[in-house]
């Protein structure tokens, strides 16, 4: 009984310790981004005192599909918290491991290709295609490196490849995995749609792509998907990579150093285009986790 | 079970009958004889049974033979086609040659059951023709450009067949009988030069039929021009008795200890890489496609590639991801030709996925079943997609093959590009004028796309359910039972629970549209009153889908031409030139022909004179 309240806390908490964290990162990216272009910037809080603001605002209504693909994209992010193992604590290890994350981690966008999709606006649907191909674009990689770990360490459970992680030190200091772990790093602003990756919304030109439409209580749970997306992304690469942590504390330290890097590298460059996009991560990054699965195949 | 065939083939005949009377008639008796087949197949479960019944051809008796891998075959070709044939009744309404086209239908179904329960391979090859030949006739249906789709199809499967014909010859001039399982203990001692030979004509044959590349050609043509209720059954199940011959020759006939063998480049091995290879190229071409039918299509090859390397793969998660597979395929693209079919019967037989769109309102339904079959399609977690391809990627990933990992799964989400522009452009973004006025589909129509709209959603949150008799089916073969629970599969290096999946969605998704309500209210607005960012819009429809993936077009499509397809025609045509070439021998002149064998004459005695060879 005990351990069941225990379970159920977990589930409810770990969302919204990931809400947290990731409305916190929205923030101080603002902040960082801010100071890098010499600006003083918005407080810390901006991020919360939007997402309030904007559930009290007016809002329009394409549809039932245009409702219903936002709420499914945030649920499938909240359903991806529950899988990933923060510090000790991960509610729904044991359900499917890395496969599962990688296949709910689809909702998201396909939710809110779903719900732009019937907003019926060009801008949205160039959103939309940039969207999906630039996944496709950092997929490649992306897989390679997920093959390369689940190789490496024979098993499918993300919490096992954290297990095995605090017995023989980071795989990101271990040979072929640093490979691996670089490849993700560099793919990392495109995951997240950062710069120089801002390349499906674009707010500067085509209108914020597949949000165009979105005004008030939609605006909020979007960018509260977003905050989730920051999470989720980091917390895998900490997961894999750093050997998780042995308190949530440590997690977020983790967490905080990765972002905060890789926000302070990408800020400087200028906006890719689509193609460049594409040959990017088709190049370096790829070539890096093809040549580190290579080479963990070989050394058995 | 001689009964079951019996009334198939009884039936497809007297609905032709039935309808020079009344169509009325024909269509309800072919919806009951589609259901009465269904029912019998459902109370044969788990019986096992083998019958010789007839013994008069040249010697060799003609048997048939149920057990757990003909059962699954069978219930999903008698269900997918009883819910074909009642898609057809208002689809098929008021064209020419209806008699026809049900006689065939119930014919290539009965056949396909014949195959399945066939017990020797004369019989197996006797069902097997019968069901090329229906399903040509099916294909060129619509005349025109069917007629060219029909004649590609016909020509590759008279190689298979042929092919088919070779192996079972030798089988018969080694071992003087047909029937399977006394094949499969005689083969036993068989030489594995043998086997290998057996294993690649019955291979081409099977292949050509599963469309495994570089077999693949006549597939596209053929879905996209043959009508929609039939694409359903021909993409569902019959392209699929590729699948079922793979099955009996590799762990039927030439048994598991034949063929999986430990060596780099054995037959299985070369299979999976071939089903690969199958997965990744035939889905990147299908995001060039605009054609809904052909998009379609394209990825029933693609899907074709997952099976393949299950099967081929070989270990007992492989086999029966693959099978699985085979099941959830049959119901997620049936019913993604259903909802094509059901917008081209509203829309005029459109199919071109640039001139349609923003249907969802005019056709829920339709747009419900495009929806939860791409969910299929893609393998979403809680659809049933989702599950046959977990259990593939983790055999693959855990047998240290992470490459054909990686084909499959950048495969999944080149599929997901492609299947978002087609239910992108037809149900979403903005609705043409002329449409405005498009009625949903009578109820015939919808209750098949309902139906099998439920069966994803089943199989994808209990995949147990048909996991128990594939279990069964991996059992026989030989292979380690699998710890199936009707939730998933339990293992130590890593379990499936969609049921956890599920109520972790369900709870989310609750609480998200709690919140989502909590808000201030939105006002509903019409599609054109749209965000432009202070520029001008027109007022004309905008869709902004022609070249959806335009930007990827560009890179990639360098790379995706079918060459293949264009080394066959290559071949084709200079077989025509080297023809039209012989024709001039030919000149129709008497004169000549005695002069030909005058010539052949003296060549002859030439010959004698020269070497006595007589």
């Amino acid at each position: 009984m005990e351990t069941m309240v225990i379970k159920v806390m977990q589930i409810i908490l770990s969302p919204i310790l990931a809400l947290v964290v990731g409305v916190f990162f929205l923030g101080l990216a603002r902040k960082i981004m801010a100071r890098i272009h010499w600006r003083y910037g918005p407080p810390l809080v901006q991020p919360v005192i939007d997402i309030i603001r904007l559930f009290y605002q007016k809002s329009v209504s394409h549809g039932r599909m245009f409702d219903l693909g936002i709420i499914l994209s945030l649920a499938g992010s909240i359903v991806v918290v529950l899988f990933l193992p923060f510090g000790k604590i991960c509610p729904l290890s044991s359900s499917g491991g890395l496969l599962v994350i990688l296949y709910i981690m689809l909702l998201a966008p396909l939710g809110i290709a779903l719900s732009g999709g019937q907003g019926a606006n060009p801008n949205i649907s160039i959103g939309i295609s940039r969207k999906l191909i630039l996944s496709l674009g950092y997929e490649v990689p992306l897989l390679l490196v997920l093959l390369t770990i689940m190789t490496r360490y024979k098993t499918i459970s993300i919490v096992q490849v954290v297990n095995i992680q605090q017995s023989t030190g980071w795989s990101l200091f271990s040979l072929p995995l640093f490979l691996s772990g670089l490849s993700y790093f560099l793919i990392l602003p495109a995951i997240l749609g950062i710069r120089p990756f801002d390349i499906a919304s674009a707010p500067q030109e085509i209108s914020s792509g597949p949000m165009a439409e979105y005004g008030g209580k939609y605006l909020a749970l979007a960018t509260i998907e977003h905050a989730f997306i920051l999470f989720i992304s980091i917390a895998l690469f900490v997961n894999l990579f750093m050997g998780g942590a042995a308190n949530i504390v440590v997690f977020f330290v983790k967490m905080l150093v990765v972002f905060v890097l890789g926000l302070c590298i990408n800020a400087v460059f200028p906006r890719f285009k689509i193609e460049q996009a594409i040959k990017y991560l088709w190049k370096w990054p790829t070539l890096l986790a093809f040549v580190g699965l290579i080479i963990t195949l070989m050394i058995k | 079970m001689e009964l079951l065939l019996i009334i198939a083939f009884g039936g497809a005949l007297l609905t032709y009958i039935l309808g020079k009377l009344s169509p009325h008639i024909r269509d309800s008796f072919a919806v009951i004889i589609s259901l009465v087949l269904v029912v019998i197949i459902a109370c044969l479960y788990s019986r096992s049974v083998e019958k010789t019944f007839y013994f008069g051809f040249f010697g060799l008796g003609l048997s048939l033979r149920l057990n757990m891998l003909s059962w699954f075959f069978a219930i999903a070709i008698s269900s997918l086609g009883a819910l074909c044939i009642i898609f057809s009744l208002s689809y098929m309404k008021g064209r020419e040659r209806t008699n026809f086209y049900y006689l065939m239908m119930l014919l290539v179904n009965a056949a396909m059951l014949g195959i399945v329960l066939a017990g020797d391979l004369v019989s197996f090859y006797i069902f097997w023709e019968i069901m090329s030949w229906g399903t040509f006739l099916l294909i060129s249906y619509n005349r025109g450009a069917a007629l060219a789709a029909g004649m590609k199809y016909i020509i590759m499967s008279i190689i298979g067949s042929i092919a088919m014909l070779i192996g079972i010859l030798s089988f018969y001039t080694r071992y003087e009988t047909l029937n399977i399982s006394e094949i499969s203990t005689l083969i036993a001692s068989a030489p594995s030069g043998y086997i290998l030979f057996i294993l690649i004509v019955f291979g081409i044959a099977f292949g050509i039929k599963n469309a495994v590349m570089p077999l693949h050609t006549w597939l596209p043509d053929s879905y996209a021009e043959a009508p929609s209720p039939f694409t359903a059954v021909l993409s569902g199940m019959l392209t699929r008795m590729g699948v079922y011959g793979f099955l009996l020759l590799m762990y039927v006939i030439v048994g598991l200890h034949n063929v999986i063998t430990p060596r780099l480049l054995s037959y299985h091995y070369i299979l999976a890489w071939l089903g690969s290879i199958t997965i990744v190229i035939p889905t990147f071409i299908a995001m060039l496609q605009n054609d809904a039918k052909k998009l379609l299509a394209w990825h029933g090859i693609g899907q074709g590639g997952y099976m393949i390397l299950g099967i081929g793969f070989g270990t007992s998660l492989g086999v029966a991801g693959g099978i699985f597979h085979t099941l959830n395929h049959a119901i997620y693209i049936s019913l993604l030709f259903m909802s094509v079919g059901a917008v081209q019967y509203r829309t005029g037989g459109e199919r071109d996925l640039n001139s349609l769109g923003g249907l969802i309102k005019k056709m829920p339904i339709a747009f419900i079943g495009g929806f939860l079959g791409i969910a299929g399609l893609m393998g979403v977690p809680l659809t049933n997609g989702f599950v046959s391809k977990w259990l593939i990627y983790k055999t693959l990933i855990l047998q240290r093959s992470p490459f054909l990992a990686f084909a499959a799964l950048i495969g999944t989400w080149g599929t997901i590009l492609s299947v978002y522009k087609f239910l992108h452009n037809m149900f979403l973004g903005q609705l043409p004028e002329k449409y405005e006025d498009v009625k949903p589909v009578p109820f015939s129509m919808q209750l098949p796309i309902i139906i099998l709209s439920a069966t994803i959603l089943l199989f994808g949150i209990l995949p147990g359910i048909p996991l128990k008799v594939i279990n069964a089916i991996g059992t026989s073969f030989g292979f380690e039972p699998l710890n199936v629970t009707i939730w998933g599969i339990a293992s130590e290096s890593g379990t499936l629970n969609t049921i956890n999946i599920f109520s972790a969605l369900l709870v989310a998704v609750i609480f998200v549209w709690m919140v989502f309500r909590l808000g201030a209210k939105s006002v509903p607005v019409s599609q054109e009153d749209s965000y432009a960012a202070g520029a001008h819009t027109p007022v004309d429809k905008y869709h902004y889908t022609a070249e959806f993936y335009n930007p990827l077009y560009r890179m990639i499509k360098p790379f995706l031409r079918d060459l293949i397809d264009e080394f066959y025609y290559w071949i084709a045509s200079s077989v025509r030139s080297f023809a039209g070439g012989v024709r001039h021998i030919y000149s129709g002149d008497i004169g000549y022909y005695v002069t030909y064998i005058i010539l052949f004459l003296a060549f002859l005695i030439f010959v004698q004179l020269k070497w006595k060879p007589w």
